[in-house]
């Protein structure tokens, strides 16, 4: 093994945002040849640390070194001049290119003479059969990147990283959406890339990649550097306990109902490619959460529940009625809802004022004969405002200015006006402030109180713990088991989400 | 809010509103003959024709859509009341000529209307732009036209039937009365119904009113039906102004009724938009015309500058929303 002459280090990164910091002090050395795993939960920093390597941000303090010297990144281009490379999760491939002008955009040789004007083709596709045969894969380069698959795709992403010949690659959660042999081609890639000295940071969510690619797992929490430890060190209880800390449960209400009796029923529930013969009830006043990891299915099955995205086959029970849901307008109008994961593009019309986002699922309840008018409206909105403690200066000023945990509660407060029986949310607390997570948490607990069930996907898995009353796990499109909180420890419910899919 | 937040807040939401009134001021002071009860009466008859389009214009780009065929659906229903009037009494059967005209009527208002229904059905089932499919309908309406004319006018009205078009209730011209008239129902419509507040949610962002539970396919076809509609129904009034059902009437309607309802300050991207604001489009544009009419000004000259207040009229919009934003 020769000595690695590569690296990159940081010196006390910090980052700070208007009302929070999102990188504290981050001092830590990243090893060429080697495969780091950069790790965290949501908002732990990662991407605040990637964005300030790739010099897409600048730090508010603290500087890098490249291969010992420090370097000022201003810009991506600083970044690239660098060697520093990142390769995004949204894939940017131009469909209608080759391959091969994709690795090569804005670089395409060119013939010399006529102006420098003219694409010297067999060049362009000669360079690229070049950087791919490096990496030991074996693709047309003349196709049209859209007929690519997605972990194809990914690849040519790699190898026109590759192209800038980086000391320095940064691999924002590459296997997010491939499937178990795609992620597998995709590693040799990466196996075949430490032999060339270049540093690889490499972001995941999947805990359970770690042993299969990783050399040294890096944590981060709230912006501040956990540690970095060798893989050898890894194991499942070290990572949980280095990714959330010491653990404290917050105790549910004591006057909290005992769900009893069966209220909604799900019977073999299946949607192709999402998930396969769900079955579940839930009771009146049961908060139940699903835990699974990205891609077990958690989402599509809410979906499907609302009608969102029909499922192929099953049914649900509401109320005595059997039915198959076809689309969220006839789910309301069985009493459920949904707050959907993406709430910026999906819960809430941005340029729509507060006001009618809190109206938009209710305007049939709030007219009458079919008329609205503006005060019916505003004695709503007005208690939304007081009951879910919504800070809003004007309820008539576009959503767009609230802040995330506000903007969350006015699609809760939207939804809570059509008198629901079964609140759908997923991700309920994504991106919002802790102050806001405990209200979200108090929010829940009042449904459940008042009767409403509510299923809650989350993958901060110590929240379900901490509000639910019955978790179910859900791994790769089926529901493997139905535990109480009480039964498990997280690092229990981490390890059984994390399993391996047989 | 102090008088200088109030004269701030006239300025960002009432500017157009002051242009309309300072051009009057001008026009008044400048061209002979413009402030008078005949003059002004005969712009507002000269804009509700377009002028009832344009409101249901303004729901349709409010929803997101676009419907270019508005032009060629006039001249569609023009020609189809007449062809309906023409056969229904004399040839196909001998009706009286008044029930005769009340079926035609009634059926280009419908299928008015239908064709409208159509290009949201394509819309929504298929997922053709609705741009694409009222350019076909344009063409295809147009030729229609031609079709059951057979290029040349058809005129089977009887005198009586010009009221539509060209008569006066208590001194107001009566297609001012159906312009006001629309004006009010789309207005009380967008404002103070489930389905008006729909059309916003629908425009602003289809996805999550279709997660609100809103019915987005009924929303897109009932707003295209009733701009079609409200097509159909300018179509009768034209062919009662000219007492025939010519097919090449109304050409480049379409960008006419787009032009006033951008000016109004409704937004191409869906959305954002009022039928009050296009309210004061159309007027300004019919004043604006008038005025230059009155003045002597080329038609060439009038094409060139209202080009410009297109242009100007959206640049502004622009700048107060990103001032708004800060």
């Amino acid at each position: 093994m020769s000595i690695p002459t590569h690296s990159l280090q940081t010196r006390f990164l910090r980052k700070e945002y208007p009302g929070t910091v999102a990188l504290d002090d981050v001092s830590v050395s990243f090893l060429g040849g080697k495969i780091h795993a950069l790790i965290g939960k949501n908002g732990a920093g990662k991407s605040t640390l990637v964005k300030i390597i790739a010099g897409a941000t600048q730090p508010t303090r603290g500087f890098i070194l490249v291969d010992g010297l420090e370097v000022s990144l201003s810009s991506p281009r600083d970044a690239l001049e660098r060697g520093i490379v990142a390769v995004h999760q949204e894939l940017s491939l131009v469909p209608e290119l080759t391959v091969a002008e994709n690795i090569l955009l804005g670089r395409l040789p060119k013939k010399h003479g006529l102006g420098n004007a003219v694409i010297d083709w067999r060049l362009v596709f000669d360079r690229a059969e070049q950087i791919l045969a490096d990496l030991g894969i074996h693709l047309d380069v003349r196709e049209k990147a859209s007929t690519l698959g997605i972990a194809q795709q990914q690849v040519v992403e790699i190898a026109k990283a590759m192209s800038y010949e980086p000391s320095i690659l940064i691999l924002d959660e590459p296997t997010s959406a491939l499937a178990q042999h795609e992620t597998e081609r995709l590693f040799d890639v990466l196996k075949r890339l430490k032999t060339r000295d270049v540093v690889l940071l490499y972001i995941t969510h999947r805990l359970q990649e770690l042993h299969e690619i990783a050399d040294t797992v890096t944590v981060l929490r709230n912006g501040a550097l956990v540690g970095t430890i060798g893989i050898d060190q890894a194991t499942p209880a070290a990572i949980v306990q280095m990714m959330f800390g010491e653990v404290v449960q917050r105790s549910k209400p004591v006057d909290l109902i005992a769900p009893t009796e069966a209220f909604i029923e799900v019977r073999s529930l299946s949607r192709a490619g999402a998930f396969q013969d769900v079955n579940f009830n839930i009771s009146k006043g049961e908060v139940l959460g699903i835990a699974g990891l990205l891609g077990s299915g958690r989402t599509e099955l809410l979906r499907a529940m609302f009608g969102a995205d029909p499922p192929d086959s099953g049914e649900l029970i509401i109320a005595g009625h059997h039915v198959r849901p076809t689309s969220p307008e006839q789910m309301k109008e069985l009493g459920v809802a949904m707050t959907p994961e993406n709430r910026k593009d999906q819960g809430l019309v941005q340029l729509l004022s507060t006001r009618i986002n809190l109206c938009m699922s209710s305007f049939n309840r709030i007219a009458s004969h079919g008329f609205l008018t503006r005060a019916r409206e505003e004695r709503l909105v007005e208690r939304n405002v007081r009951e879910l403690d919504i800070k809003v200066a004007r309820t008539d000023a576009p959503i767009a200015f609230l802040s995330g945990g506000n903007q969350q509660k006015v699609v809760i407060g939207k939804w809570l006006n059509t008198n629901p029986r079964l609140v759908l949310l997923d991700e309920p607390t994504r991106g919002i402030d802790v102050q806001a997570k405990q209200q979200m948490f108090q929010i829940i607990w009042e449904m459940s109180k008042r009767g409403i069930s509510c299923v809650v996907v989350s993958s901060e898995l110590e929240e379900l713990l901490d509000i639910c009353h019955r978790i179910l796990i859900m791994r790769a499109g089926r529901i493997v088991s139905d535990v109480r909180p009480s039964e498990l420890s997280l690092e229990n419910l981490f390890a059984a989400c994390m399993k391996e899919e047989a | 809010m102090n008088t200088q937040s109030k004269i701030q807040s006239l300025f960002t939401n009432g500017i157009l509103e002051i242009i309309l009134v300072l051009l009057c001021v001008v026009l008044a002071v400048t061209a002979s003959g413009f402030l008078t009860a005949e003059n002004l009466l005969n712009v507002l008859r000269n804009v509700s024709m377009q002028g009832v389009i344009a409101f249901g214009m303004t729901m349709v780009i409010i929803s997101g859509e676009i419907d270019l065929s508005v032009g060629s659906a006039v001249a569609f229903s023009a020609c189809l009341t007449a062809f309906l009037t023409q056969k229904l009494s004399a040839e196909w059967a001998s009706l009286p000529i008044t029930l005769a005209i009340a079926i035609a009527i009634i059926f280009a208002l419908i299928i008015g209307f239908f064709l409208g229904v159509f290009t949201g059905f394509m819309r929504t089932r298929y997922q053709v732009p609705s741009f694409i499919t009222t350019l076909a309908l344009m063409t295809g309406l147009s030729g229609a036209a031609e079709l059951i004319t057979n290029g040349f006018p058809l005129t089977p009205f009887p005198s009586w039937y010009n009221f539509i078009g060209g008569g006066y209730i208590f001194g107001i011209p009566f297609p001012a009365l159906l312009f006001l008239l629309t004006f009010i129902i789309l207005q009380f419509l967008m404002n103070y119904t489930t389905f008006g507040r729909s059309v916003y949610a629908v425009g602003g962002n289809a996805e999550a009113a279709r997660l609100s539970g809103i019915n987005v396919s009924r929303v897109k076809m009932m707003v295209l039906g009733i701009t079609a509609f409200l097509a159909a129904l300018s179509g009768i009034m034209v062919s009662s102004e000219i007492m025939s059902g010519t097919a090449t009437t109304a050409k480049g309607w379409e960008l006419d009724v787009i032009a006033a309802v951008i000016i109004g300050g409704t937004s191409l991207m869906g959305g954002v938009g009022r039928i009050w604001g296009t309210m004061v489009g159309v007027v300004f544009l019919g004043v604006l015309m008038n005025g230059m009419t009155l003045l002597n000004v080329s038609e060439y000259w009038q094409h060139v500058v209202r080009g410009v207040i297109i242009l100007v009229a959206v640049l502004l919009n622009l700048l107060q929303k990103e001032k708004t934003r800060r």
